[in-house]
């Protein structure tokens, strides 16, 4: 197995607010490899999109506080001088946003964009950064990339504006490529276009990615690996298949009933979670699930959080009644 | 939000550039039709024959049968507006009540002295506004933006004619740095135009500049919010080139819109600066017509000021245009 | 109309919100100082004569033109009469002209506003462009033309005033009906037969009052800002009766010997408008973040 290109200790995320501190990510942890794809999923709240931020220095400190460790080819990215974060990022780390509709400058055209980073980092400029620049546009797949060079962003759809958000992504050849929500906003035909654009274009480039989405059906023809992230924490981490196949965790089962799945053994009725994600400024001591889970006991899991355990190949979660697990 | 279009895009925008002028010009042209009534109706809404008001004591008959006659007092109303209307917008509007001068050459006389303080006070205004409002946006919430917003609150509320008063006492009695009042031409000498200048300049830059400072400040938190900024982090640009690259070309269009309000009512003269620094300006004349009840040169001065007021806005709505490529090209 | 109820109780839901809006306001220190400086105006206006410790027209001149002391604490005028007591006085008329103008303004801006943003169409048309010419002219100037027409007076100032701030308020009424008549409520309103003028007053008006409440306290700053401007061109209030403005002006002949005849007056004006815009911003904040209105307002009336 090759080194992992970003490790993440035990990484913390606290914000500072006026009913409290709100504990918006408790202590999560995972390494990322050459050309893999790891997703993250959870609801909205989970804290999944605030941990990358962390990771990437985009969080505003304060209000927020980071702790815990990220390193990058074994660099500390935590606490590094922000001249020499600006350096990685943009650069060996890239990020693609949610909402393609507001992510672009309205003010400034494609190519003005698109070179920026190129600029900024690889001191490419003039007739061999638009080349670059065009290239780009057309690896991701918009036609007649000369003329969309000069267009505003509101002359293109949102899928075409997702497109350039990665194209611009790719400028320099980032080892890592962030996407947070990238197809949340965008139709579901679009969507299906998106991800496998990014499948190719992760063959094509070989860099790792890591996924953030609160849709298990998106993650499924994409990921390698996935962690199901909730009220902050790991609930469990696993190949992709295995997850789908046997969920150990009861949020995980709860997810993936609640996910219409085509198929001969479909349920009757989509399932729902009752209840609601914990309120970060007042997490549960215990396990953060526990209030909502139908398997939960009042001794154990009101009281302590469960620790990440290994059950199987590469599969573990952190819950003390797992699921099809023998017990 | 719309759709790219997918042919003739250029001759498109073209054309809707056009109509969009078009369409402004025509609500201006209907704007000053309704100024130049409300203007024509001044006059004949005061009680009482005009004339006879405007010459008071001095009352001559032979004077009063003259601009009776020249400005067709003896005519039905609407015969009047019109021949009124159609002589302004040849750029005769009659003669002064007063004294029998050309109200248009009275007009062009105070017009240095307006324009000259007009611009020198914008040019205040934007010195101290566009930095205090860019750094306090840039900074918010540290010790520096509440003093700097503390500072234009302060600008805002000031009344102009006690700021004036003040520097005067200041700056013009007490330290005797420069002179109380008064205007100098610029062809007579530069030195005492500049020294006359600075106290007015001042007077009205620094309240024009504190209403600028808060709408720069929020126009610059308002685009430093936007997610193109999390994109442009995400990129790794400084924070001072995502606000040179990426906040300020956005920001720019909220801002253009309120500094030629700004410079829309610098042009039409600031009344009370003007009474505090004897400054020849278009203001003052109107005060003083107002005083002499010499309705005609009040019209004449009122009318050219609306005038000016809507042109500088259809500039601004242009410019406005040009900033932003959503209505350039859509 | 059975399900009316039910949609009145939706469309008051914003006037409910009073206490969270006060809550806010308490929140802000600075509103709550504008607010505490406006109360004691207001006392000061009431009882002027009884806290004022000389009457503003008493003579006195052998002390004419003494400086601030023990027994005259803004000194006193070219006549004796003591500054302090003139300045408190005054507070009233410009409180009342500031008022009255403002309250002129709302009850000929607001229905314009209603009913150019309900009705849309032709008469919306008609009413705007003849708010645009109002909005054409300088708010000083506009102010001064009327007064040239109605002649010079604390009573024409006030109406005066009130015409240059009704197309203002004329616009953001129109503007807030055009976002609140998309809302469902009042197509549900519509549809379930509710008069124009019911759909008007139980649903539209009361979830359009925050802009205005916010307005109004901000033109209530330029309002008294406009009456010292008129008043210091002798365009306001007349003598003998004191007024901030005209103090000021007076003051100007005596500057060198006796500065504080303009420095209190104009500290007064400064303050009063100041407490203004403080609680306006803290309306606006609690109420209406979106709202720049101040900048608006004072946009034209430099």
């Amino acid at each position: 197995m090759t080194e992992p290109i970003l490790e993440v200790n035990d990484l913390r995320v606290r914000f500072g607010t006026k009913r409290g501190v709100a504990e918006v990510v408790n202590g999560i942890s995972y390494d990322l490899h050459p050309g893999e794809t790891l997703a993250i999923v959870g609801e909205s709240g989970s804290g999944k999109s605030v941990s990358v931020l962390a990771l990437m220095g985009l969080l505003a400190q304060p209000p927020a506080s980071v702790l815990g460790s990220a390193r990058y080819r074994g660099e500390e990215l935590l606490g590094m001088p922000a001249k020499d974060l600006r350096s990685i990022r943009g650069k060996r780390l890239a990020m693609i946003f949610q909402d393609p509709m507001t992510s672009l400058n309205p003010v400034r055209t494609v190519g003005y964009q698109l070179i920026e980073p190129m600029a900024l980092h690889l001191n490419l400029k003039g007739g061999p950064a638009r080349e670059r620049g065009l290239e780009l546009l057309e690896l991701v797949g918009i036609p007649s990339p000369d003329a969309r060079f000069s267009d505003y962003p509101h002359q293109l759809s949102g899928g075409m504006r997702q497109r350039v958000m990665i194209a611009m992504a790719l400028a320099c050849d980032p080892d890592v490529l962030i996407a947070d929500e990238a197809t949340t906003a965008l139709d579901v035909t679009t969507q299906a276009q998106i991800t496998d654009l990014v499948a190719e274009l992760q063959q094509r480039i070989g860099m790792a990615v890591i996924w953030i989405t609160h849709d298990l059906g998106v993650v499924a023809s994409i990921a390698d690996r996935v962690h199901v992230m909730y009220g902050g924490r790991f609930m469990e981490q696993a190949a992709v298949d295995d997850l789908y196949a046997t969920p150990h965790h009861p949020y995980t089962e709860g997810l993936l009933g609640s996910l219409p799945m085509p198929g001969p053994d479909r349920p009757e009725r989509l399932m729902t979670i009752p209840g609601l994600p914990p309120d970060p400024v007042t997490m549960p001591s215990g396990c953060s699930f526990a209030p909502r889970c139908t398997y939960a006991d009042t001794d154990r899991c009101l009281q302590a959080v469960p620790p990440m355990e290994l059950l199987g190949n590469l599969h573990s979660t952190a819950c003390f009644y797992p699921l099809a697990v023998a017990r | 939000m719309s759709p790219r279009s997918l042919t003739g895009q250029s001759d498109l925008d073209e054309r809707n550039m056009t109509g969009f002028l078009i369409r402004r010009m025509m609500q201006m042209a209907l704007a000053l039709l309704g100024v130049s009534i409300v203007v024509f109706a001044l006059m004949h809404l005061v009680p009482g024959d005009p004339v006879r008001v405007a010459l008071g004591t001095r009352f001559d008959q032979d004077l009063y049968d003259a601009l009776t006659k020249r400005v067709g007092l003896d005519k039905p109303l609407i015969e009047q507006y019109f021949s009124w209307l159609a002589n302004a917008i040849t750029g005769d509007l009659g003669v002064s009540f007063r004294n029998g001068q050309p109200v248009t050459t009275l007009i062009l006389e105070r017009l240095p002295a307006t324009v000259t303080l007009a611009l020198a006070a914008l040019l205040i205004a934007l010195v101290v506004a566009l930095p205090a409002g860019i750094i306090s946006a840039v900074r918010s919430g540290t010790p520096l933006d509440y003093t700097v917003s503390a500072a234009s609150q302060v600008g805002i509320s000031m009344p102009d004619f006690w700021a004036g008063v003040m520097y005067i006492l200041l700056f013009a009695l007490t330290l005797g740095w420069l002179p109380s009042s008064g205007y100098t031409p610029f062809s007579n000498s530069a030195w005492e135009w500049a020294r006359h200048l600075v106290l007015p300049a001042l007077t009205i830059g620094l309240i024009s500049g504190s209403i600028i400072t808060r709408f720069v400040r929020s126009a610059v938190l308002e685009a430093l919010n936007q997610d193109y900024v999390l994109t442009a982090r995400a990129k790794g640009l400084s924070e001072w080139q995502i606000v040179r690259r990426h906040v300020l070309p956005n920001a720019w269009i909220p801002i253009v819109t309120i500094v030629g309000l700004q410079l829309g009512f610098l042009l039409g003269g600031v009344v009370v600066t003007e009474v505090i620094f004897a400054w020849p300006g278009l203001g003052r004349l109107a005060l003083t017509a107002v005083k002499d009840r010499d309705f005609t040169v009040l019209q004449g001065a009122v009318l050219y000021i609306a005038f000016m007021f809507l042109t500088i806005n259809l500039v601004v709505d242009i410019i406005y245009a040009r900033l932003d490529p959503r209505v350039r090209v859509s | 109309m059975s399900g009316s109820t039910e949609f009145d109780r939706l469309a008051t839901k914003p006037v409910s919100r009073t206490r969270e809006t006060l809550q806010a306001l308490v929140a802000n220190r600075l509103a709550v100082a504008g607010l505490i400086v406006l109360s004691l105006l207001v006392i000061v206006g009431i009882f002027g004569e009884v806290i004022a410790p000389y009457g503003i027209n008493d003579i006195d001149i052998p002390n004419r033109l003494t400086r601030p002391s023990g027994s005259h604490w803004f000194g006193t005028d070219e006549l004796g009469r003591d500054v302090m007591s003139r300045v408190l006085i005054a507070a009233r008329v410009s409180l009342q002209v500031g008022f009255i103008a403002v309250g002129f303004a709302l009850v000929v801006g607001v229905p314009i506003g209603l009913v150019s943003g309900y009705y849309r169409g032709t008469i919306d048309s008609v009413l705007m462009r003849m708010m645009d010419v109002l909005f054409s002219f300088p708010a000083i100037l506009l102010a001064i033309a009327i007064l040239a027409v109605l002649g010079p007076g604390v009573g024409n100032a006030m109406i005066a005033i009130g015409l240059v701030y009704t197309p203002i308020f004329a616009r953001i009424t129109r503007g807030s009906v055009l976002v609140v008549s998309g809302e469902v409520y009042i197509r549900a309103a519509r549809s379930l037969g509710a008069g124009d003028r019911r759909i008007i007053f139980r649903h539209i008006l009361p979830n359009v009052l925050a802009p205005i409440i916010v307005q109004t306290t901000l033109s209530l700053a330029f309002a008294i800002l406009s009456e010292a401007a008129l008043s210091f061109l002798g365009l306001g209030v007349q003598p003998p009766n004191p007024a901030w403005g005209r103090m000021l002006a007076e003051g100007r002949n005596f500057f060198e010997q006796a500065p504080w005849m303009g420095i209190f007056p104009g500290l007064a004006i400064l303050v009063t408008v100041m407490s203004f815009n403080f609680v306006g911003d803290g309306l606006r904040d609690a109420l209406d973040p979106k709202q720049k209105s101040v900048i608006e307002s004072r946009g034209q009336s430099v």
